[in-house]
Order: C-alpha cells, then structure tokens, then sequence
C-alpha cells in the first residue's frame, strides 16, 4: 500500500545544463518549481499515469520546463539536450501522451509563448502557424477570409495544430477533407539531433508553400503521426478550403449564463446550423441498417461530415454529469444513429440536391429523421451539435469520470462490428467500469466515415474513477486486451496516428512490422543521443532492452489470451 | 467517496480541499481553462481568457494548473515547504471566474473555488495570503474597511446630497454603497450619481452611513474565511433589522457578497431584503417609465462586464439596455463579452498584491477596446474603474473611462 505521506520528489538537471538553458530563454522563461513541475507531469487520458500518481512514482516529474519563443531557441534547446544526453519532451497543452516516465531527469518544452499565425495567404488558400496556434484561432481568422481548415477536431477547437501533426487529427468533417495529417502543406522541424528540416515546396528558396511531397522523397510523410519521436514542429503551414458560412458565428438566442446558471440547457442551444449548412439527425432500427446506410451516403459523394456518435451524445449534450448518467440509463438518444453534415459550397441548390440524395438513401436503406414528429426531445438535446460539428467547442465534454485506454481502431465500415463484438466479449471478461457506457456493445460505437468512406474510425471508451487505482487497473486490462484483439482480428491498427506507440509497437508486430523497423532505424539516424520524446512511438535497441521484463511477460499473457504466439525478447 | 455517490451538500465557506478530491483528480487537462468558449472566439489575439496564463504562459496559473497542484497537496506529493512559490500563483489569479465557467461547462468541475478554498487552507495553515493582503484584513479588522481609513469618513461622500441616514430615518431601500466608492474620493461622484438617479427615479433611498462595514468580499476572496464569516454575521443582522425592503448596491464585490457568498455559510439567517445591482434597479426604473431621459449625449462607447456583476452574477443586459435607452450613444462591443469577458486584472486581490500584472491586463482590455472605435470604456465597478483608468492614466490611448452613472447622470441634468 502507498505511503499516503510519502513526497514525490523530482530530479533535478545539473546546474551546467541549467544554466546553458536559462542562457537560452532568459531566467523568465525556465522552472524547475517543484509546483510547476507538477502541473507538467499528469494527464488526463492515460490511465498509467494516474497509476503513477497513485503509486507517488517520481518518474512522472519532470526536471525542468523551458519555454521557448522561437525556433532558433527550439534548436539551441535541443542541442543542449543533445550535448548532455537530457531527454525531452515537447509540450503543448499536454492532453495525450505527454507524460515524462523517465528515470532520467527530464525537459518539458512547452510551447505556450509561440502562439501566432505566421501567415494567412488567401491566394494560395493556406496558413502557416506557430506550434501553439489552436483551431479556434484558425477558424476565426480564416473565416473572415472566406476560408476554413477544413475540420474540427475530434477534441476540441483548442488542440494545436502542430501537435495534432503528431498524430492524424481526426475531424468532424473527415468525409469530405479527410484527416488533418491530409491538410498539411509543410512543417519545420527541429529533428532530434538540432538539425532543422523543412519539408515540401517550402524548402526551395521563395517557391512557396503549395506542395507537400517532396523534393525527393516524401518528408512530410515520413514524419507525419510521429507522436513526437522524430522532433518537434515549430512552424506549420495547413490547408485551407472555401468556406461558405458568417464571418462569425451568431450568439446563443438565450443568451449567456453565469456561474451560478451555467448548467441551464437553454445555453448550450446554439442557433439553427449556420447559414448555407445542413445537420440531419437519424435514427435507425439496428446496427446493420445504421451501418449500410453511412457507407450509401458515404459512398454518394454527398455531405462532408458523416460520424455516428452513439450514447457519446450523453456526454456531449449532458450539461451535469449527472444528467449524463440519467441519459444512458434511460437511453435517452437513439441506439443507432449518425448525424450528415450537409454544406453549400458550390451552389445555392447544393444543399438541397444532397437533400434529395440524403433522403432517398434512407428511404431505401430503412431510418427515420429526427425532427418535429419524430423524437422532438432528442433532436432539442443534440442543438449543441448545431456549432460542434463545424467548430467543436463541448467536444471531449468531460460530463462523465475520466477517460481512459479507448479502443480507436480504423477500417473498414463492417469492421464496426468486429469492434462492437470484441468490446462486448471485454466487457463480459472485465466487468463494466462505468454504468454510463456500453461502448458499443449493445448501441454505437462513436463510428467516423473519413475519407469517403473509404475507412473509418470506431471508438469505445473506459471511464475509470480517476480516484480509485482499481479501477483504473481494469481500464488499463481493457486498453491491453484491445491493443491484442484488434490486430487479431486484421483491423487497422489503434490510435489515429496509424502505427502504435510503445510498448504496443514492439509487442504487437502484427500491427506494422515494417513500420516498427523503420521507425526504429529512422530514430537511430536522427536521434542518436536518444532524447526526443522517450518510449514514445518506437523505443530504441536500448530502451527495448532496458523496458521491464515483467510487462513484457504480462503482455505476452495477454498476447496468448487471444491465441497470439509471444513476442520474443 | 466517488462522482456519482452522492455527496452531502456542504456550503461553500465549510468545504475543504477533501471535497474536491474528484474533481482534482478528474481534470481533463483540456485547457478550456485558458480559452474562449468556441463558439465565441473571434479573433486568434483575443481568443484567450485567463490573463494570468496569457502574461506569464505557465501551467499553474491557469485553473488546470490549480486543480493539479492542488491534488498534489492534498494527496501529501509535496508540501508547502517544497513549493513555497504556489502562494504567488494562487494570488496572482483576479478570481473572475473564466476558468469555472468554461469547466462547468465542458467538465462540470470548479476550479475558482478550488483556487479560493486553497487559498483559505493556506490561510489558515499561516502560509497566505500575500504581505500586501495582510494589511488589508488588518485594516477590515480594525477599520471595517480595507483601505485604513476612519469610520468617521465613511459618509462624507453623502454630505451634500440629501440622503436619509436609514439608522436615523426609515427607508425602504439601502443603498448599500461599499468601501471603495466611500473612501476613495475620485469615485465619489460615482456613489453620488448612483444615489441621486435612483432618487430621482423615486426610490425612498437611505443608507447606513458610518454604521456600513465592509461587506468581506475581499475577504471571501483572499481566503480569510474567519474573519469573512465574523463580517458576514454582523452584517446580517444589520441589514435584517435595518428595516429595509431591497437592498441595492452598485459594487459588483458587495453584490456578489450580498447576493450569493452569504447564502454560502452556515448557520447564518437569510438575507430579508431583496438584493439588487443598481444597474437593474435603474433600468427597471427607466423600463417602467420611472425615469425620463430628456438629454443627448454622442459618444461611441464599449461596455466592460465587470466578472463578478457578469460572470459571476448573470447582470449583463440592464446596463447594456441604460447604455441604449440614452439617445445618442452608440454602443460597440468587444470581442470578449458577457460570460467570455476579459478581466481588468484588479479583481480577487491581484491589484493589491501585483500591481504590474493588473496593469498589464488592463492594458489588454484597453487594446481590444480601442479596436471597436470606442471613445469610451464604460462599466459599473470601482475597481475596473481604479485598475484601468490608472492604466489609462499611464499611456496615451486617447480612451476613457467612465461608470455607468457617469453617462446617465449627464442626460438627466441633475
């Protein structure tokens, strides 16, 4: 049992390396505060760090965050890691897999301070950012321009763009853009070893930004979705599309709430879609009919966001957890749904022509319209999508405990149910962390239809109480059992950024064995020192070696529970 | 004890970080914490909302970064000791709320009042609040007043307008004036223009004169919870038997007090009077035909929310609708507003203890005041009034500032 007591106390860097990063920034700019350390060091959707917590782990401290103001500092910074072999950790908001594990002393750079939109070039329909620029900020000066990014994400309008980079930012709007690592122009980087690489048209003095691949071999693509591994992005130029809605976006009709009102439904309806878009709700019989029908419309060519979110509607348009709780217990929205975001880009008649497709597809394939008639309640309770799903604001809604260790395989459309049966079979093995979500089992698993349906994206989530390490145990069981099955059963691989991150690259090969070879190989060229982004994507010879014997032997017992033969280590 | 067991309903003055334990281990990290609300974001320069985040970029001034220190303190992961520079980040925060007010929303978890009740634990552990703050509940103690000035001078605001003294004569409404406007002489005119429109209006208008205490707002808000609780129940009792129906006050501090912070303790008697904002008994007044508006005065004119009138207190119409109601105004808003309204920076303490920081972040408001065309800032709290007229005092903007009452009064001709 934990030493309740006990301090959790972090290493600190040595005073040469210190002072060669103050020298750098200026004294204002790095903290090696025990309290400001802390609030670098937890994460909200990864249940090994909250285990860590629990278990008053120092390794979950980092040393030291430094904040830099531009590349020039990025790459100093980074040579000095290089130099005395510090390992470090690029930083943004830190919601995913950021957190410090190290038994080294460890670096957060964190990117709050280079937060501007470099460029907007309206003629050429792109954007170039600083790696602290959010969605939000995107959205709101391209829309004055005419123009948009082309997709909100799954989280929120805050994520960074860069950061996104790392992995392959998946949108509302998939359907018709495709993921965000298919948006990207160029970045420059500064790889692992201080070397700065700029990719694409970019990199041919004043050619300009219009091209992604190459000169010579595709770096953009070679780095995409690296989780960090292979350096840090400290300016990124993305996409932009024509965008046909206000310049901004109209207020909510009940106005606005106060502190002490804040959780009145009235204030979270938004007003009808925005204007020259469409948000049809609709609900089928079963499972089988929701999913023909999203790869009819998906396949058609109409729309340009078509995703399923299933009970993650309780979470979304819950206003209290314990309305959210109320909702699933009572089944509030529909088993099998998904929503189609229809958008006027071309003509005035486009939304309506895409209409008549719409509804001829439904006719055929079986479903039934929210709307006035038909389950009014429900489609009043979906109005905050009428904003989230062009400009996601209550996305990642948290009305729920936390999330932890989700399923998020890609595939094909009947894959959803490879996915839905597999949860099922976890639930029946782990037991239910949650009353509040079935995850799929017996309703929706959250389906995307990206790229025309060409593929999609399901996700079935724990909800652990964060306050009980047990629980968050069994999570972690669902989390492992999944990072198995998945692969065993010949989905496409977990994670939006296409390949794994550590442990799970090395322990499921079936998942990308040229992948984890590559990356392995491209880590030891770029990163020598190995000090980028430790165990995140790929572990070096080293790290492999030196990573506990005891969790490979659990996860090999895991591997053999889904008749998978044991890595060898 | 975990969500969704259900908790004992405990007010806000008892509650201990323990009754947080949830809700700092279920931060997301999500950062709504830092940023406009979505659907509000207008521009990339003033899409954020926490100005202490915005100045200095580290996590723990941000609500997140007190959610997570906090859960580090109370899980015994560090001590005060080890962190003694957490004080400064607890009180460089304005409490003005736009942090709690995007986490309701999104996470349904409260990180201003996890910043104010570790603020009241550091109190009472001896480690807070700020040198500065000290004075000031020296000065409430013994002055019932923050500003260390006699009680003796607590009406000389009021000497030549002709106002009942309620301990003398009945009223049916207190004008419950507050500190700041009774002591300092620049915002007399403000404490006097209130008094006299609503006079004007026809309300039977009296005050407490030298008997007013400070209502403990600043108190509440440092972490000071004994002595705010003492405050609280003398007042009470004052305000019950001073045999006023409505109680009407034109500081934002004092109105949340009155209106919200008392009902927060326990074992304390209700408030019997009604409580009011001036700004929405004025524009009942004028709504009901009250209060005539003979004048014109042109001015373009942007309305600050001041947080605890707004976002803390839901009043952002009334005086929207007396800045439209006077012919000739022109009223332009910002891109922050309402419940997304960027702080002056003078809020829960920051202005006493870091003076520059409060000045930075007025000088932010000013900027994005000045991109609406504005002439004027207008707004309806002495220390909006105090924190950006003084940064406005310092620079050469060309803008100025100017209460509520301010541009009323000058239509009125009285």
């Amino acid at each position: 049992m934990t030493d309740k007591k006990k301090k959790v106390i972090q290493k600190k860097l040595p005073r040469e390396v210190y002072n060669a990063l103050k020298n750098v920034v200026g004294e204002q700019w790095i903290y090696e505060q025990r309290s400001v350390v802390e609030t670098y060091s937890k994460l909200s959707i990864e249940g090994g760090s909250f285990i860590k917590k629990h278990d008053k782990d120092p390794h979950v401290l980092p040393a030291c965050v430094v904040l830099p103001s531009s590349t020039k500092e990025t790459q100093a910074i980074v040579k000095i890691c290089n130099r005395y072999q510090v390992p470090f950790i690029p930083f943004t908001n830190g919601q995913v897999f950021c957190n410090p594990t190290n038994e080294q002393p460890t670096l957060i750079i964190h990117f709050s301070r280079m937060n501007s939109i470099i460029r907007i070039d309206t003629q050429n329909m792109c954007a170039t950012l600083e790696p602290y620029v959010d969605y939000g900020q995107l959205q709101a000066e391209a829309m004055k321009r005419g123009l948009w990014n082309g997709g909100t994400p799954l989280a929120t309008t805050i994520c960074k763009l860069a950061s996104q980079f790392a992995f392959a930012g998946l949108w509302q709007t998939d359907l018709k853009y495709g993921l965000f690592s298919r948006n990207i122009v160029s970045v420059k980087m500064v790889l692992p070893d201080g070397e700065i690489l700029t990719t694409g048209s970019r990199s041919i003095s004043r050619a300009g930004d219009f091209w992604e691949y190459g000169p010579g071999p595709d770096l953009l693509g070679l780095q995409r979705s690296g989780l960090g591994t292979n350096g840090i992005v400290t300016e990124i130029t993305v996409k932009l599309h024509a965008w046909v809605g206000d310049e901004t976006f109209p207020d909510i009709p009940a106005g606005r709430p106060s502190l002490f009102d804040v959780h009145d439904a009235k204030y979270d309806n938004p007003p009808a879609p925005l204007k020259n878009h469409k948000l049809f709700w609709i609900e089928f019989e079963n499972f089988e009919t929701q999913i023909k029908a999203m790869r009819e419309i998906a396949h058609s060519g109409i729309a340009i966001g078509l995703n399923a979110p299933g009970v993650y509607s309780a979470f979304y348009c819950s206003q209290t957890q314990a309305m959210t709780v109320e909702r699933c217990e009572k089944k509030f929205f529909p088993d099998w749904n998904c929503y189609v975001i229809l958008a006027g880009t071309t003509s005035e008649k486009q939304i309506s022509y895409e209409e008549k497709v719409l509804r001829q597809i439904i006719d055929e394939v079986g479903g039934t319209f929210l709307s006035e008639t038909h389950k009014p309640e429900v489609l009043e309770a979906l109005k905050p999508w009428n904003y989230d799903c062009i400009r996601h604001s209550t996305g990642y809604r948290m009305n729920r405990k936390f999330y932890a260790n989700a399923w998020l395989p890609v595939g094909p459309l009947d894959s959803a149910f490879i996915c839905q049966r597999e949860w099922q079979k976890a639930l029946d093995m782990f037991g239910e962390c949650d009353i509040t979500d079935r995850g799929g089992a017996d309703d929706t698993p959250f389906v995307y239809a990206l790229q025309r349906g060409h593929f999609c994206l399901f996700e079935t989530d724990n909800y652990p109480d964060p306050v009980l390490p047990d629980d968050i145990r069994k999570a972690q069981g669902y989390g492992l059992y999944g990072a198995f099955t998945i692969p065993k059963n010949d989905m496409g691989p977990m994670l939006m950024a296409f390949t794994n991150v550590e442990p799970f690259t090395s322990m499921t090969p079936e998942a990308g064995p040229n992948c984890k070879i590559l990356m392995r190989k491209l880590r030891k060229v770029f990163d020598p020192n190995s000090v980028a982004a430790p165990g995140r994507q790929v572990f070096t010879e080293d790290e492999w070696q030196q990573f506990p014997t005891e969790i490979k032997e659990a996860l090999n017992k895991m591997r053999s529970l889904n008749d998978m033969p044991p890595v060898e280590y | 004890m975990t969500y969704y067991e259900k908790k004992p309903e405990k007010k806000f003055f008892e509650k201990t970080l323990d009754d947080y334990r949830d809700s700092v281990w279920g931060c997301a990290r999500c950062n709504w914490c830092q940023n406009q609300w979505g659907w509000n974001v207008k521009s990339a320069e003033f899409s954020e909302i926490c100005p202490a985040f915005h100045e200095y970029r580290i996590f723990p001034y941000s609500g997140m970064g007190k959610m997570h220190m906090a859960r580090a303190l109370l899980e015994g992961d560090f001590s005060y000791e080890d962190a003694p520079e957490m004080v400064q980040f607890l009180y460089t925060c304005t409490t003005c709320g736009a942090c709690e007010m995007n986490c309701q929303r999104i996470q349904d978890k409260e990180p201003l009042q996890v910043n104010e009740t570790l603020r009241a634990k550091f109190v009472s552990d001896g480690i807070g609040p700020m040198p500065e703050h000290k004075r000031l509940i020296k000065s409430v103690k013994n002055y019932d007043n923050p500003w260390m000035q006699p009680r003796a001078q607590r009406d000389r605001w009021a000497r030549k307008i002709g106002i009942k003294d309620i301990s003398k004569e009945k009223a049916d409404t207190l004008y419950f004036v507050g500190c700041t406007s009774s002591f300092d002489n620049t915002l007399w005119k403000v404490a006097q223009n209130t008094a006299k429109i609503m006079m004007h209006g026809g309300a039977d208008l009296g005050i407490l004169g030298k008997n007013e205490n400070c209502c403990g707002s600043p108190l509440a808000r440092i972490g000071d919870r004994e002595t705010f609780v003492q405050i609280a129940k003398k007042n009470i009792e004052l305000l019950n038997t001073c045999g006023a129906k409505e109680i009407v006050t034109f500081c934002p501090g004092c109105y949340r007090a009155l209106m919200h912070d008392y009902k927060e303790i326990p074992g304390v008697p209700p408030l019997e009077a009604k409580v009011y904002h001036s700004a929405e008994y004025i524009d009942s007044m004028i709504q009901e035909g009250k209060i005539k508006i003979p004048g014109e005065l042109k001015k373009r004119v942007t309305w600050h929310d001041p947080c605890h009138l707004g976002r803390h207190c839901g009043i952002y119409e009334p005086p929207r609708n007396i800045l439209k109601a006077i012919p000739g105004i022109e009223l332009v808003e910002m891109e922050r507003i309402k419940d997304q309204s960027w702080c002056c920076g003078g809020g829960g303490g920051a202005r006493t203890a870091f003076m520059e920081f409060a000045q930075k972040t007025a000088h932010k408001r000013i900027s994005e005041a000045q991109k609406t065309g504005a002439q004027a800032i207008v707004t309806s709290c002495p220390f909006c009034e105090q924190n950006i007229g003084d940064a406005l005092n310092k620079s050469d903007d060309g803008m100025e500032i100017y209460d509520l009452t301010d541009m009323l009064i000058r239509v009125l001709d009285l």
